[in-house]
């Protein structure tokens, strides 16, 4: 029951310092966090300046984190998900940086949790974090209905929101990769989830329509066809599809299909931007806006 | 004082994983249940105080919105009517338990007694009518717990005890034993034969002498006594024994077979199929290929990938300890196969794993009765890949599953893994290694405790009831994710020189070999880390403790190296150093227990020798006398779902194959259906258009008839798939992995032994013909004998059960330019649909024939000289982007690969077949097996320069692409086939369909 450090927000910096013309981004990876080189790639893509930061660094030097405009806590194992995806990752976090995380937020700086990155993000209480109740445990990402772990690509509506990862997003096909992925929270959470906003992204079938719980459109059973929330800021999302791994083109499941229908048109197949690549942009554009 | 921590999901919650047990249970034994729900059960063996405890409990343990946790029985919460609790025997790995131990450390900010501990297991509450004992202990028994790790406990809802609940359990491994090196006396050759039996050394009788006679010679005997030792110790035997053995030292492959032709007469010795048929081939061939850049020498071997970087490639198989412990057996295989890519060059990192399991049929309800039913066995070799990649972060890029019965006797479990390597690392080439005399030793990653040990001597053994099961163990990804993370970081910082594998054999082996390429090392037993202390020096040294990897690390580097783990959490211990001295000197505790110079594995230990014995398949086998089918609907719509053809999506997607951002063509394509694709394409550098293709090939039924021809077709096969997904021809890598039946002949064991052998040495003839034809040099390879069980029958009579020869084949290729990969599905409704190459009668062994009941005779063959010239002209046909889809044609033949094709497009097709196989009956040109064969699809405005570029060549125009959802085949102005592809969607996917 060590209290958190209170080193973490003495060397708190309100502004972060640039040394570079781009918005800074901490990629946590280590401890089995696995999506580390592909989520930096696609933040370097969008005009990110991506930094891989081993987990034990930060919890040895929690102040580092005033370094960067950006903290993403990609996807993998964190500690091979014993006792619940997330938890262990969760507990050392917060041990160390204890208030800094949402001081970080409040400073006006951006948090993207991608799939185990999201089940940290749920257990440390930054999601949902609703108004005035920051760091609460109020949800959870709990195995999902089918009983196993999945791959699969689905399709989602982006609900319109204050997030600002989703801006200007109406609908994106992205893989998701997990065996605890079902969105799980109170029905008096629930509602203010949604009434507030918070619901990023939802799990959607190909022509658009609610997946209303419907397997395998949702793929996890999550409430309401939850994919994604954002917090009460709009400056936080964590989501369980992987945005990393569709920033182009190729990596989609059928894009040979596409390739062939270019070809008959006289083109060469271009190769482009994949949807994922958005929510990165996205980021980098709001960090920019405000430097 | 130890105190149990039980966490359940709230009861209002679905509790995903007692429904899956539930689901399983209803599979399994036809049970109802009406609910299964899991407690999670953790005895913490600690001295915390109460304070401490709760705050463990609710602040690590519990979460607030959907668990509920106790120190006291949570099972009351729940409605139950019988409870099966299911723990780890001691000494078992807990991976779940070490960091339960982690985190509460973190969180109290201090370190935990030595001795504390956390075990943790797991609670199941069944709720069902008419549930009796003997029921749930076969729930307990067959479904929740293997009693080779695992012990169970079964308790009415009657007999539970409100109070206490399970009471406190706790596995820990006590050995009241200090650790002594025993000396042996071999003076005779029977003693030495007798010590080999009761230590299961498994050495052979012509070894002997040599062993002897090398302890009496007088220069080792006062050599020897200078360091205080006189005749063998068993950490001396041990290490000869597994070095000896033939999972590590295939002598099997190296033997001298004396191979005669029953029908001709003709005798012919065949000296070392290692050198003849794997090793020359591939060292002619990489002569001519300026892309090979290692082989035969290092853990993988290495091919280049681009100017900056190589890949790196290996298979392995993990069959004795998976057909023992299968959820444990095949996760200690894939994690154990990365670690050879890993432990190649300087190191390289993951970039894709790959699997293939061979087992009895799911729904096998024969007399024969194996250790664990294959529904069972397939559900955990399944989950153990899926947790051994998945939580590696290594893609599982591609697989293959394949049912037969002789798989009863003992499964196949098929791990591959790919690597990228820098040509590169500090200005020195990455593929070359090397460890200097005064470099430390350094052992990294997992402890060792008694687990592993003398796995590499039973897998040389045939599986019986006395098998030692030591060698079952539980992987541990995340400790070896930490590791590979951690060398990587070693390596790009230039402080690797050598590194390699802690696998079979142990320390034995890893520094066995590496001080033997040195010139020598000596190293201290008593500094290895162990899980428990008690173990013997011999048992330290040859453990297969997995997740560790032995470097060479020069000292000037040693602090900057540990530092470098401590950051990433992973042990890594000095325990001693490589010299020039010529000798391997092994301490414990102060005294020498081992003292070996390398001249004696070099010695010339006589090859083992085999009997072969090759009856033609004429004097064999016939073909059979068959009328061709009426109702050709129902037929294809029975072919789909046969278990070797049906769709088994249900496994693919468990497995993360797109972790890395990688996957350009994903294990599974198509719109409409997802389909098995040809070959996986990954991309393993973002930046760069290069793409790495694989594919994976196996076709155990043809070694009914000729080995020879399965080896064949199987190569053949593995290289279509490249060439379908747009692979390059000049550059193609081999993996071979021999899985065989026992080979040595005895008149009662093993009768059939020079069969066998004889089945061995003409698959291997192919592998060397069908490598030089195509210029395959293999980059890696394994083989893996004694694929044979003795299995009980109905009435308690032991039958020999023996798989089909099996060889998978991996094959690999570099594409230049990964925008033209191709995938197998009709693009566009009007597109001309061709079948390249010839197709014959050629049925035997056959999906269709296995249907009908038959084997027959006419195997397929691979005819590389008549398929080369196609080939070429489909990989410019792809070059020039005139195929709107490609894909070959294999096992089930044409109409399967048809409906496939149409199935993942929602394109139907009509298709008149009359020009396929003429001459022969309908049934041939359906579903003959022909190799060399491709099915494309075309564009209309690309038709005259198609046809042109083929037209030498066997091409036949078969059809049309339809806009509707109909595939129609008709041959000779006859209706074969009109059906929906809903209908074929339906047969496909019924068998397999429910599970997930």
């Amino acid at each position: 029951m060590t209290p958190p450090k209170s080193s973490t927000t003495e060397n708190r910096k309100q502004k972060t310092e640039n040394t570079s013309a781009r918005p800074r981004a901490l990629v946590l990876y280590g401890y089995g966090l696995n999506c580390d080189y592909e989520t930096a790639f696609a933040l370097n893509q969008a005009g990110a300046e991506a930094i891989r930061v081993h987990t034990t660094e930060l919890l040895d030097n929690p102040a580092a984190i005033w370094n960067y405009h950006l903290l993403a806590v990609p996807g993998g194992f964190s500690w091979g998900d014993e006792h619940g995806a997330g938890v262990i990752l969760a507990l050392r976090l917060k041990l160390a940086l204890g208030t800094a995380l949402q001081e970080f937020i409040d400073s006006g700086r951006l948090v993207i949790g991608i799939c185990n990155g999201f089940q940290v993000l749920v257990n440390l209480g930054l999601l949902p974090g609703l108004a005035g109740r920051p760091g609460e445990r109020l949800a959870a990402l709990i195995p999902n209905d089918c009983g196993n772990f999945r791959d699969a690509w689905v399709h989602l509506a982006v609900t319109p929101s204050h997030c600002v990862f989703t801006q200007g997003l109406d609908h994106l096909e992205l893989p998701i990769r997990h065996g605890e992925g079902k969105f799980f929270a109170a029905p008096e959470v629930l509602a203010e989830i949604k009434d507030k906003g918070q619901i990023a992204l939802k799990y959607a079938t190909a022509e658009g329509a609610e997946a209303a719980g419907h397997f395998p459109a949702n793929p996890n059973g999550s409430l309401l066809d939850i994919a994604g929330v954002t917090d009460a800021t709009g400056r936080v999302l964590g989501l369980m599809p992987h945005p990393e791994a569709h920033v182009t083109s190729f990596q989609h499941p059928t894009w040979t299909r596409e390739k062939e229908a270019w070809r008959r048109r006289g083109q060469p197949y271009p190769g482009q931007e994949g949807a994922g690549l958005a929510i990165f942009r996205n980021a980098v554009k709001y960090i920019e806006g405000i430097l | 004082m130890a105190v149990r921590l039980e966490v359940g999901w709230r009861p209002e919650l679905t509790d995903a994983e007692g429904e899956g047990v539930r689901r399983q249970a209803r599979e399994y034994f036809g049970l109802e249940l009406h609910q299964v729900r899991v407690v999670r059960v953790l005895m913490l063996d600690l001295d915390l105080p109460p304070g401490e405890l709760e705050a463990v409990r609710t602040e690590i343990f519990t979460h607030p919105t959907t668990q509920i946790s106790g120190f006291r029985p949570l099972a009351q919460a729940f409605d139950f009517d019988w409870a099966v609790w299911v723990g780890f025997k001691p000494g078992v790995r807990d991976n779940a338990g070490a960091v339960a131990r982690e985190a509460i450390e973190a969180f109290l900010g201090r370190p935990l007694a030595p001795a504390a501990a956390v075990y943790t297991s797991k609670l199941f509450l069944f709720g069902g009518d008419h549930l009796d004992g003997d029921q749930m202990a076969m729930v307990a028994r067959e479904l929740l717990a293997n009693d080779m790790i695992q012990q169970a406990r079964v308790y009415s809802r009657e007999q539970w005890d409100h109070e206490n609940g399970i009471g406190i359990i706790l596995p820990r491994v006590q050995l009241a034993h200090t650790p002594e090196v025993a000396v042996f006396d071999i003076s005779s050759l029977e003693s030495l034969r007798e010590l080999s039996r009761q230590r299961h050394l498994a050495l052979r009788d012509a070894d002997l002498p040599i062993i002897r006679d090398y302890f009496r010679r007088p220069e080792v005997v006062a050599r020897r006594a200078e360091v205080g030792l006189g005749p063998p110790t068993d950490v001396e035997l041990e290490y000869l024994a597994q070095a000896r053995s033939d999972h590590c030292n295939h002598n099997t492959f190296r033997g001298l077979f004396h191979y005669r032709d029953i029908t001709n007469g003709e005798h012919l010795v065949v000296d070392n199929l290692f050198k003849t048929c794997i090793e020359a081939p591939t060292r002619e061939i990489a002569w001519k290929k300026p892309w090979v850049v290692s082989v035969l020498w290092d853990n993988a071997g290495v091919g280049r990938f681009d100017d900056e970087s190589s890949y790196v490639i290996k298979g392995e198989t993990h069959n004795s300890p998976s057909n023992l412990e299968a959820y444990g057996g095949s996760l200690t295989g894939i994690v154990g196969v990365y670690r050879d890519p890993m432990g190649t060059g300087k190191g390289a990192r993951l970039i894709g794993g790959i699997y293939g399991f061979c087992v009895g049929p799911r729904d096998y309800a024969g007399p024969w009765r194996p250790r664990l039913h294959p529904r069972r066995l397939l559900d955990g070799v399944i989950a153990g890949v899926k947790d051994g990649g998945n939580k590696s972060g290594v893609p599982t890029i591609g697989g293959t599953l394949y049912f037969d019965e002789g798989y009863l006797g003992k499964c196949l479990v098929f791990v591959g893994a790919v690597g990228l390597l820098p040509k590169e690392v500090g200005g020195a080439p990455a593929d070359k290694k090397a460890a200097y005399p005064g470099d430390l030793i350094i052992v990294c990653g997992g402890r060792v405790g008694k687990d592993g040990i003398h796995g590499v001597t039973a897998s040389s053994e045939v599986a019986s009831p006395g098998t030692p099961a030591g060698h079952v163990q539980i992987g541990d990804p995340y400790t070896q994710k930490n590791m590979l993370d951690f060398l990587l970081e070693a390596r790009d910082q230039g402080l690797i020189n050598f590194i390699t594998d802690c696998g079979g054999g142990g320390l034995s082996s890893a520094v066995g070999e590496s001080a033997m390429m040195a010139g020598g090392g000596e190293i201290d037993l008593s500094r290895v880390p162990l899980k428990y202390q008690g173990l013997d020096p011999w048992e330290i040294w040859i453990s297969e403790s997995q997740e560790r990897m032995v470097v060479a690390v020069g000292p000037e580097n040693e602090d900057l190296f540990k530092n470098l783990a401590r950051k990433h959490a992973v042990e890594a211990t000095v325990i001693g150093a490589y010299t020039d001295r010529g000798v391997l000197k092994v301490q414990h505790q102060g005294r020498t227990c081992a003292y070996m110079d390398f001249s004696l594995l070099d010695e010339e230990f006589p090859p083992w020798e085999f009997d072969c014995e090759w009856l033609a398949p004429a004097g064999r086998l016939s073909e059979p006398v068959l009328g061709d089918p009426t109702d050709h609907q129902e037929l294809l719509r029975t072919m789909l779902a046969r278990p070797n053809i049906c769709a088994r999506e249900w496994i693919t997607r468990q497995y993360d194959h797109e972790v890395q951002g990688a996957s350009i063509l994903k294990p599974l394509v198509g719109r409409e259906a997802q389909v098995p694709g040809d070959a996986a394409v990954i991309r393993p550098r973002p930046e760069s258009p290069r793409g790495l293709a694989l594919s994976l090939a196996l076709n155990p039924a043809y070694s009914q008839i000729d080995t020879y021809h399965m080896a064949a077709v199987t190569i053949d096969e593995a290289v279509r798939r490249l060439l379908a997904v747009g692979g390059d021809l000049s550059h193609i890598g081999g993996v071979d992995n021999f899985c065989w039946p026992d080979v040595a002949y005895h008149p009662e064991a093993n009768p059939d032994g020079k069969y066998k052998a004889a089945q061995l040495v003409r698959a291997c003839w192919a592998l060397r013909d069908l490598c030089l034809a195509y210029e395959i040099p293999l980059l890696s390879g394994k083989d893996s004998m004694y694929v044979d069980g003795l299995l009980p029958g109905a009435f308690g009579e032991i039958h020999r059960v023996s798989a089909l020869p099996t060889l998978f084949f991996t094959a690999v290729s570099v594409m230049p330019e990964l925008r033209r990969a191709m995938t197998m599905e009709w693009k566009n409704a009007g597109d001309f649909i061709y079948l390249v190459g010839e197709t014959r009668p050629d049925l035997g062994g056959s999906e269709f024939y296995e249907l009908m009941g038959y084997v027959g005779l006419s195997v397929p063959e691979a005819r590389p000289e008549d398929f080369l010239p196609y080939y070429r002209l489909i990989e410019q046909a792809g070059r020039e982007e005139l195929l709107a889809s490609c894909h070959g044609v294999y096992r089930g033949g044409l109409a399967v690969h048809l409906a496939l094709a149409s199935m993942a497009a929602g394109l139907g097709i009509e298709a008149d077949l009359s020009g396929v196989a003429k001459g022969s009956p309908d049934y041939a040109a359906l579903y003959a097996e022909s190799a060399g064969r491709f099915l494309v699809s075309v564009d209309p405005a690309h038709r005259s320069r198609f046809e042109d570029l083929f037209k030498k060549q066997p091409l036949i125009l078969i059809g049309e692409v339809r806009p509707d959802n109909t595939l129609k085949i008709k041959r000779q102005d006859r209706n074969l086939v009109e059906i929906s592809l809903e209908q074929l969607r339906i047969a496909w996917q019924r068998r397999f369909g429910n599970l997930i």
